[in-house]
C-alpha cells in the first residue's frame, strides 16, 4: 500500500487529489483542530497566571467550622465570632515547635481579648488527656477544642502543626508576607513570633 | 561528588543538543557520517544522564546532607529502600528520574532499531533528544538536583510521610516508564510526518514500545489505586484527584491508539486519527507533568508550588504546534483509501471504542481543568467532585464494556446484521439468566444490575472465544484440552492476549461496580472490650499497642474480627506520627476475600482513657480489581511478545479467525 507516499514527494502535499474542493472546505477541519489546540493552550496560559495555592487563599472568606471545645461548649466561626478578628491556631501535644509559641499565644490573647480579638486553638490528631495536660501546663485560657475526624484541618489544608491562620473582621483570611517573595501566604507555618502577631493584630483591630 | 553530578547533566545537555542538530542536518543534507555522529551523541547524552542518576543514588545512599536534595528527602534511620526511592520523591529528583528513563528508552530504541529505518531513525532520534534536552535544561538551569547547601546539616528532614510506603518502590517508576515510553511512538510518528513516509512502518516499528509503555502505564494507574487504598485510609482506590486523572488521560488515548492502529495495519484507514491519538497521548503526558508542577490545580499529589509551570507550558505549546502543523501539512497523504464497509464490523466497533475512550478523556479533562476554567471566568475556584466524574464517565465505560462484548461476535470487514444477531442469541440469553439470578440474590439497584450484566455479557462472549477455539483445535489436531488452549494462544498471541486483557477489564469492572454500589461504612468509638457491628462482622477492640523508631511513632488499635460468630483473626489499623514532619498517617487494616474487603481505620483518638474511634468499611469485590490488574499485565505480555522466527500476524491471524469464530 501507499506506493505514492515514498520519499519522492518529500515536500509537496498532494494537491491534485483535492483540488476540486473550495478553499474553506480544505481548511475547515485543520482550522477546527488548530483552534481547539490553541484554545486549550490559551486556557492553560490563563490558568497559569491565576494559579493558586492549595487550601484557603489570602483575602478569600475563611472556611466555616464548628467544634465542641474541651469545656463542652460549642463554637462556630460564622455564628459566634462574626465581626471579630480571629486567630486560628492548629496544634498538638506531641508537637515540639508548638510548645515554643504556646506561652506567647496566651500572652497575646490576654493583651488583645478586649479589643475584639478571639483566639481559637484547634487540637490536631491528639489524645485528650495529653491535650488537657498541655493546656494546663501552658495555662491556655482561650477557646480550645479537638478537631474530631480532622475535618477542620482538612478544610484548612493543614500540612503540619503548628499552623496559624488570621481572619479579619469581614471573615476573610488575612494575607501574610511570604519570606523572600512579594507574594502573600494565607498562614503562619511554624511557630509565630511576638512581633509578627502583635503588629498584625494592631493593624486589624484598627481597620474598619 | 555533587559537582560531578552537575557536570554530567550539563554535558548530557550539550550532547543532546549536538545530537539533535547533527541528526537533522545530517539527514537533510544526506551526510551519513553526520547522522551516525548524531546517533552516537544521543547514546552519549543518554549515558551521561544515567550516570547523573547513579551519582544521585550514590549521594543519597552515603547520606551526603550537604546536597540540598539529599537533606530534604532522606534522614538517618530511614530504611534502605526509601533512601533509594528518594530519587523520585521530590521535584528535582523526579525530573532527573524522568530524564533517566527517557535515556534508557533512547538507548534501547537505538540499539534495537540499529540499521533499520535509516530514513525515520535520525528524525526520531532528534525528537527524543529534543525531549531529553528540555528536561535536562530544566535540571541545569532551574532545578539543579545537585545543588549544595552552605553548611552540612546533621540530619535530613526525610521523605514526605505520604510517600513512605512500599508502593513508593514500584508505583512511580511504573507510571514514569509508562509516561515516558510514549515519547518513542510519538518520535517515530513525527519522523513519519516529516519524511512523508506515512505507511504503517512507524506503527509497526514502535508497536513493542507502545505496548511496553501501555503496560507500565496501566500498572502505574492500578498501583496508584492500590496505594491510595492501602495508605490513605478513606476506603477508596480512586478519588478523581487531578493527578490521578492526569495519569488516566494518556491511558485513555493510548488505549484508543493501540486499537485503532490495528485498523490502519489491516485496512489502511484512520491514519490521521492515529496521528492525532499519539500526539494527544504525548501531549497529555506533558500536560500531566505540567499540571503537577505548575500549581494550576491543587491536589494532594502536587509538588510544591514552583516556577516550572511556564517552562512546561512552553514545551507543551512547542510540541503541540509542531505536531498539529505537521499533521495539517501532510493531511492529504494521510487520507485513507478505504471506508468502513459495514457498521457491524470490527473496524466499526474499534472506531466506536475510540469515540468512547476519547469521550471519557474529554469528560475527565474537562472535570480536571474545570476549577481552573471557573477561576478564570468567575474568580471562584469551583472543584468538580467525584459525582460529576461518576455520572459522566460511568455510563461511557458501561458502553465501552458492551462494545468489548460485541467484539468477538464481529469479524473484520463486516458481517450481515442477521448473522450478528444470530450470534448474539446465546450470550444474550446467558446474560439474561445471570441478571435474573443476581436479582434473586439481592442485587436490586438498577445501575449495579446493568453494570454486572454488562460484565457478564462481555465475560461470556470473550471466554467463549477461548472455549470455541480450543474445541475447534482439539477437533482438528486431537490435542488434549490444555495443550489445545496453550497452542491456540501461542499461535495467535496478539489476538488472545488482547482477549485476556478484555477479561481482565471485566474483572476490574466487577470490582468497581461492586465497591461503588454496595459499600458500607460504620464509625464508632470503642473502649477496650467493646465491639461494633458491620455487615456480618463483629469487631471487638482488644487494646492499644505502641511502637516507635527514629522516624515515627506507631499506634495500633487491635481488633478481634468475628464473622457469623466465628473468630477469624486480629487486625491492627494504625496511626503513624512522623516526628520530623509533624504529620500523621492513617494506615488501614484490610482483610481481603474474593467476596469483599473488610477495611478498618483508626479515625480518632479523641476521648479519655483508651477509647479509639474506628471507621469500618465493607468494600465488595475489590480484590477483583487487583486480580484484573495481574491478568491485564499477563495478557499484554502475551499480546506484545515479539513472535520468534515464525512469520506472524496477518496470515495466521486470518486462519485462526476463520477457525475459531463462527463468522
Amino acid at each position: 500500500m501507499d506506493s505514492i507516499t515514498t520519499n519522492e514527494e518529500f515536500s509537496a502535499p498532494h494537491e491534485a487529489v483535492v483540488e476540486a474542493r473550495p478553499i474553506w472546505r480544505r481548511w475547515l477541519w485543520p482550522g477546527v483542530g488548530l483552534g481547539i489546540v490553541l484554545v486549550f493552550l490559551g486556557l492553560l496560559t490563563l490558568g497559569l497566571r491565576t494559579a493558586g495555592v492549595p487550601g484557603p487563599q489570602a483575602g478569600q472568606p475563611a472556611p466555616d467550622f464548628s467544634l465542641t471545645l474541651f469545656d463542652g461548649k460549642p463554637l462556630s466561626l460564622r455564628q459566634d465570632l462574626a465581626g471579630k478578628v480571629v486567630v486560628v491556631n492548629f496544634w498538638a501535644s506531641w508537637c515540639t515547635p508548638c510548645r515554643d509559641e504556646a506561652k506567647l499565644l496566651e500572652q497575646t490573647w490576654q493583651d488583645y481579648r478586649n479589643k475584639g480579638v478571639v483566639f481559637v486553638g484547634i487540637n490536631y490528631v491528639d489524645t485528650e488527656p495529653e491535650a488537657r495536660a498541655y493546656i494546663q501546663e501552658y495555662h491556655n485560657t482561650y477557646p480550645n477544642g479537638p478537631d474530631l475526624g480532622s475535618k477542620i484541618s482538612h478544610q484548612y489544608r493543614v500540612q503540619g502543626v503548628p499552623e496559624t491562620f488570621v481572619i479579619d473582621k469581614q471573615g476573610n483570611i488575612v494575607g501574610l508576607p511570604a519570606a523572600g517573595t512579594s507574594s502573600q501566604t494565607p498562614k503562619f507555618t511554624g511557630p509565630v513570633t511576638a512581633n509578627q502577631l502583635a503588629a498584625l493584630l494592631d493593624q486589624l483591630t484598627q481597620a474598619p | 561528588m555533587a559537582d560531578i553530578g552537575y557536570l554530567l547533566i550539563v554535558l548530557g545537555l550539550a550532547a543532546a543538543v549536538y545530537s539533535m542538530v547533527t541528526s537533522v542536518y545530517g539527514v537533510s543534507a544526506r551526510r551519513p557520517a553526520l547522522v551516525l555522529s548524531g546517533r552516537n551523541a544521543a547514546l552519549v547524552a543518554a549515558g551521561l544522564t544515567v550516570g547523573a542518576a547513579l551519582m544521585m543514588e550514590f549521594l543519597l545512599l552515603t547520606h551526603d546532607f550537604n546536597v540540598r536534595y539529599v537533606a530534604e528527602t532522606t534522614q538517618l534511620g530511614q530504611s534502605l529502600y526509601l533512601t533509594i526511592t528518594a530519587l523520585w520523591g521530590a521535584q528535582a529528583g523526579s525530573l532527573l528520574f524522568w530524564s533517566t528513563i527517557l535515556a534508557g528508552y533512547t538507548i534501547s530504541v537505538i540499539l534495537v532499531t540499529r540499521n533499520q529505518h535509516r530514513d525515520l531513525l535520525p528524525w526520531a532520534t532528534s525528537v527524543l533528544m529534543l525531549t531529553l534536552a528540555f528536561f535536562l535544561t530544566v535540571l541545569v538551569f532551574l532545578r539543579n538536583p545537585f545543588e549544595r547547601l552552605t553548611f552540612i546539616p546533621a540530619d535530613g528532614t526525610g521523605l514526605n510521610p505520604l510517600l513512605q510506603h512500599g508502593g513508593m518502590m514500584i508505583h512511580p517508576p511504573n507510571l514514569y516508564m509508562g509516561f515516558v515510553g510514549f515519547t518513542v511512538p510519538f518520535a517515530f510518528a513525527m519522523a513519519a510526518l516529516i519524511t512523508g513516509r506515512l505507511d504503517d512502518t512507524w506503527i509497526r516499528t514502535t508497536r513493542i514500545w507502545t505496548m511496553i509503555a501501555w503496560t507500565f502505564l496501566s500498572m502505574g494507574v492500578l498501583l496508584g489505586g492500590r496505594w491510595a487504598y492501602d495508605v490513605l485510609g478513606w476506603g477508596g482506590y480512586w478519588g478523581w484527584d487531578p493527578v490521578e486523572n492526569a495519569s488516566l488521560l494518556p491511558w485513555l488515548t493510548a488505549t484508543a491508539f493501540i486499537h485503532s492502529v490495528m485498523v490502519q495495519e489491516r485496512k489502511g484507514m484512520l491514519k490521521i486519527w492515529n496521528m492525532i491519538l499519539i500526539v494527544a497521548t504525548y501531549g497529555l503526558v506533558i500536560f500531566g507533568t505540567f499540571l503537577t508542577r505548575s500549581g494550576v490545580i491543587s491536589s494532594v499529589h502536587a509538588f510544591a508550588l514552583s516556577n516550572l509551570g511556564p517552562m512546561f507550558l512552553g514545551f507543551l505549546t512547542l510540541v503541540l504546534l509542531m505536531a498539529v502543523g505537521l499533521i495539517i501539512y501532510r493531511r492529504d497523504l494521510l487520507r485513507s483509501k478505504n471506508q468502513v464497509e459495514s457498521l457491524v464490523s470490527r473496524e466499526a466497533s474499534f472506531l466506536l471504542n475510540n469515540m468512547l475512550m476519547v469521550g471519557v478523556c474529554f469528560a475527565v479533562l474537562w472535570g480536571t481543568i474545570f476549577p481552573m476554567i471557573s477561576e478564570i471566568f468567575t474568580g471562584d475556584k469551583i472543584t468538580v467532585g467525584p459525582p460529576f466524574f461518576n455520572k459522566t464517565v460511568g455510563p461511557i465505560f458501561a458502553l465501552t464494556m458492551l462494545v468489548m462484548g460485541f467484539i468477538p461476535l464481529i469479524g473484520w470487514g463486516g458481517a450481515t446484521t442477521e448473522k450478528f444477531l444470530r450470534h448474539l442469541i446465546r450470550p444474550a440469553i446467558a446474560t439474561g439468566i445471570g441478571a435474573l439470578a443476581l436479582f434473586l440474590l439481592g442485587v436490586h439497584q438498577v445501575y449495579a444490575l446493568i453494570g454486572f450484566s454488562l460484565c457478564l455479557f462481555t465475560g461470556y462472549t470473550t471466554v467463549s472465544e477461548f472455549v470455541n477455539g480450543t474445541i475447534a483445535r482439539r477437533r482438528a489436531t486431537g490435542e488434549n484440552p490444555f495443550q489445545a488452549l496453550v497452542n491456540l494462544i501461542q499461535r495467535n498471541r496478539r489476538r488472545y492476549g488482547g482477549y485476556l486483557v478484555h477479561i481482565a477489564v471485566v474483572f476490574i469492572g466487577l470490582g468497581i461496580v461492586g465497591s461503588q454500589f454496595y459499600k458500607q461504612e460504620v464509625t464508632q468509638a470503642l473502649s477496650p472490650g467493646e465491639s461494633m457491628q458491620i455487615g456480618d462482622y463483629t469487631l471487638t477492640y482488644l487494646g492499644l499497642q505502641q511502637d516507635s523508631d527514629l522516624v515515627k511513632q506507631d499506634l495500633y488499635g487491635q481488633l478481634m474480627v468475628s464473622q457469623g460468630g466465628q473468630q477469624v483473626g486480629v487486625i491492627s489499623p494504625q496511626q503513624e506520627f512522623f516526628t520530623a514532619a509533624n504529620q500523621v498517617m492513617t494506615i488501614p487494616a484490610i482483610r481481603s476475600t474474593p467476596k469483599e474487603d473488610l477495611y478498618v481505620i483508626v479515625a480518632g483518638i479523641d476521648t479519655q482513657s483508651n477509647s479509639l474511634t474506628f471507621t469500618a468499611h465493607i468494600n465488595p469485590l475489590v480484590m477483583w480489581i487487583w486480580l484484573g490488574g495481574v491478568l491485564l499485565i499477563l495478557g499484554t505480555i502475551i499480546a506484545a511478545w515479539p513472535a520468534a522466527r515464525r512469520e506472524p500476524a496477518p496470515v495466521t491471524e486470518a486462519v485462526a479467525e476463520r477457525a475459531s469464530t463462527r463468522i
